[in-house]
């Protein structure tokens, strides 16, 4: 695992947080995506950090 | 590992303990009537009738601004001074006093406001026992007197608090006469001081005007007046609320994060900046009031854009003290010392982000402050968004997450569920974010804010979204904070009784990189301070006031209670009573 559980659970929660803001920001921009995209967005995002920190390239202990 | 506080000193962490399970009870039912409210006002899920939603708004308000933080505050202050000056109070007698005049005033107000659930409330003190004035309880709302003796017990007993922590200091400076104040104290003194500067309006407000109006011992007063001086204590109520925070970010935090906090002199730079300026801005929430003139108005928006800068000089201190933690545990770059920081530490992380989310609120906090800009907000639901990301969150969260670290220092049980209490406070930064972005964007289009009723079918002109997608989005925003806040207690509780164990926690906190010596001595001089921030005061202040009561009188242009009471609210809109009142408002006027 390329991090710790805690750190993930961080990463989603910090994913999460910046597809709520964005979708505020990007309407700024007159690029408006829909719940539905948004959820879409965060899903992708969400598997690729599962994605991501599952790889097994090295493992580390988070303490 | 030394020893913990409660094996150091066990009475004095009794009174710690006692003034944290008054908070916990309080955010529990602040809690429950948060949830309420925002299923209630996004019509998803109705509980009580519309008119008690006034009822559940005020008690959401009263029990967390007031009960929560200022009872997490005192009990916070209480174990800083003993543990930075190592003794207790000179008479524990003034420190269970002071505990229970709070208790007690806290008692009375919370009866004055439950009542309000009553279909017939009792009549007590000359009218009914109710207090649907919201937090914001000035003039024309009026509630049952009892709810303002509560709040007058309160406030005094805070005074009290602040005194004994001052005489403990004043002891200990006997003793230690050339050695400078210890950052803690410093802060607890300091907070004490901006206090005792603001609370002095909402004081005067009550005891002078409201009570006896209340009483009916005076006939009518001054609107205008009696919301300035609560707008004077309005806004460093706010500090109050904060400077706590800022004490666990600057002592704990650092510790937290393997460190040592990067400067000692620039933390109480912040702290004297909050005395001097926390109270001279109080007429920015009055922005679109009239009969205070628009020059009064800039120069208190002026003073306000000063607080950022105690609020920037934090976030670098406070930050540069996370980044040496992080490199004394291995970190390095850039920015991957990021990944050395403890997060799997709930009192880290639930502080960390509660920093992230008080740097966001605090552009947000700039808007309000802009006189211009702030009536695109004024009133709308932007403003309890912002109050969510400031107190609800960079207060709320910090105090959660440095409960993880306090409690088992209070109590000497280990704290249960680590990894749940981790889930926790990011469950509560999920929560915030979900919530006050939909409060933004609706304050943004005008939704109004303090109501239960917020014009469903009114055809807003929204830019990002659509309606029923905020709706939706406060609700479950408010839900996750429900049970953030449940595990929260949870957690507390389970802990509490967690008597067969031994915290694994240590209590030391390390000295600054840059010590106190390294800054002036005249720093700790209070009374330079203290005196630098009465003539800031009496400029923001004493033209405005002489203004409005020259205009309105002190008691006012004879204007009577708006009653609370929503049946008969009712009867009089129906009536032609009201067009007659506002004539002869009109005529006194002219």
């Amino acid at each position: 695992m390329r991090t710790s559980p805690a750190k993930l659970l961080i990463l989603i929660a910090i994913l999460l947080v910046i597809v709520v803001e964005l979708r505020t920001v990007l309407a700024f921009f007159d690029v408006e995506l829909t719940v539905l995209q948004g959820i879409a967005v965060g899903i992708v995002g969400i598997a690729l950090l599962l994605v991501w920190a599952f790889s097994p390239l090295f493992s580390e202990s988070d303490q | 590992m030394t020893d913990l506080f409660v094996d150091s000193y066990p009475k004095q962490a009794r009174v710690v303990r006692s003034a944290f399970l008054t908070a916990y009870i309080a955010l529990g039912i602040g809690a429950l009537f948060g949830v309420l409210q925002a299923l209630h006002r996004t019509d998803i899920l109705r509980l009580v009738e519309s008119p008690t939603y006034y009822t559940i708004l005020t008690g959401h308000g009263v029990f967390l601004v007031i009960t929560f933080t200022i009872f997490f505050l005192v009990g916070l202050y209480q174990w800083a001074v003993t543990d930075s000056l190592g003794r207790g109070p000179v008479d524990m007698r003034l420190t269970w006093a002071w505990y229970g005049l709070m208790s007690s005033g806290t008692l009375l107000a919370a009866i004055a406001i439950l009542a309000g659930f009553l279909d017939d409330p009792p009549t007590v003190l000359g009218s009914e026992l109710s207090a649907d004035v919201l937090f914001t309880f000035y003039a024309p709302l009026q509630a049952n007197p009892i709810f303002y003796v509560g709040l007058v017990l309160f406030v005094v007993g805070t005074w009290l608090a602040g005194a004994d922590w001052f005489r403990t200091w004043w002891s200990w400076k006997q003793e230690n006469p050339d050695a400078r104040i210890p950052l803690p104290t410093f802060m607890v003194l300091t907070t004490m001081i901006m206090w005792y500067i603001s609370s002095i309006g909402v004081a005067v407000s009550i005891l002078a005007f409201i009570l006896p109006w209340s009483l009916g011992l005076t006939g009518s007063l001054n609107p205008t007046l009696t919301r300035t001086l609560f707008w004077y204590f309005g806004h460093p109520v706010v500090y109050f609320w904060l400077l706590p925070a800022y004490l666990l970010w600057y002592t704990v935090l650092p510790k937290l994060s393997g460190g040592r906090l990067f400067s000692d002199p620039l933390a109480r730079v912040v702290f004297i900046l909050f005395i001097l300026l926390s109270t001279p801005v109080g007429i920015h929430h009055q922005y679109l009031d009239p009969g205070i003139s628009d020059g009064f108005k800039f120069i208190v928006m002026t003073n306000t854009m000063f607080l950022l800068l105690p609020s920037f000089l934090t976030a670098f201190t406070v930050v540069a003290s996370m980044e040496h933690g992080a490199r004394q545990r291995g970190g390095d770059g850039y920015f991957n010392w990021l990944q050395a920081l403890p997060w799997r530490d709930p009192a880290f992380t639930g502080m960390s982000l509660a920093g992230v989310v008080f740097a966001f609120g605090g552009f947000t906090g700039i808007v309000n402050a802009g006189m211009n800009i702030n009536y695109l907000v004024h009133n709308s639901l932007w403003v309890p968004g912002h109050i969510h990301t400031q107190v609800g969150t960079a207060v709320a969260l910090t105090f959660m997450a440095g409960s993880y670290w306090l409690v088992p220092q209070l109590t000497g049980n280990r704290l249960v569920g680590r990894d749940v209490a981790l889930v926790q406070v990011v469950l509560w930064f999920v929560g915030i974010v979900f919530m006050t972005n939909s409060m933004y964007r609706g304050g943004l289009i005008g939704i109004p804010r303090r109501s239960a009723e917020p014009q469903y079918d009114f055809d807003y002109e929204i830019a990002v979204g659509s309606i029923p997608e905020i709706r939706a989005q406060l609700a479950i925003g408010g839900v996750l904070l429900f049970v953030s806040a449940m595990l929260f207690l949870v957690l507390i509780l389970l802990t509490a009784f967690n008597d067969d164990s031994e915290p694994i926690v240590d209590g030391t906190i390390p000295p600054a990189l840059s010590g106190p010596e390294d800054s002036p001595r005249v720093l700790d001089d209070l009374r330079v301070w203290i005196a630098i921030a009465l003539v800031l005061v009496a400029i923001a202040y004493a033209f405005p006031l002489a203004n409005i009561v020259s205009r309105g009188g002190l008691f006012g242009p004879d204007i009577g209670p708006f009653p609370v009471v929503v049946e008969t609210v009712a009867s009089v809109l129906s009536t032609t009573d009201t067009g007659m009142y506002l004539e002869a408002l009109v005529e006194t006027e002219s």
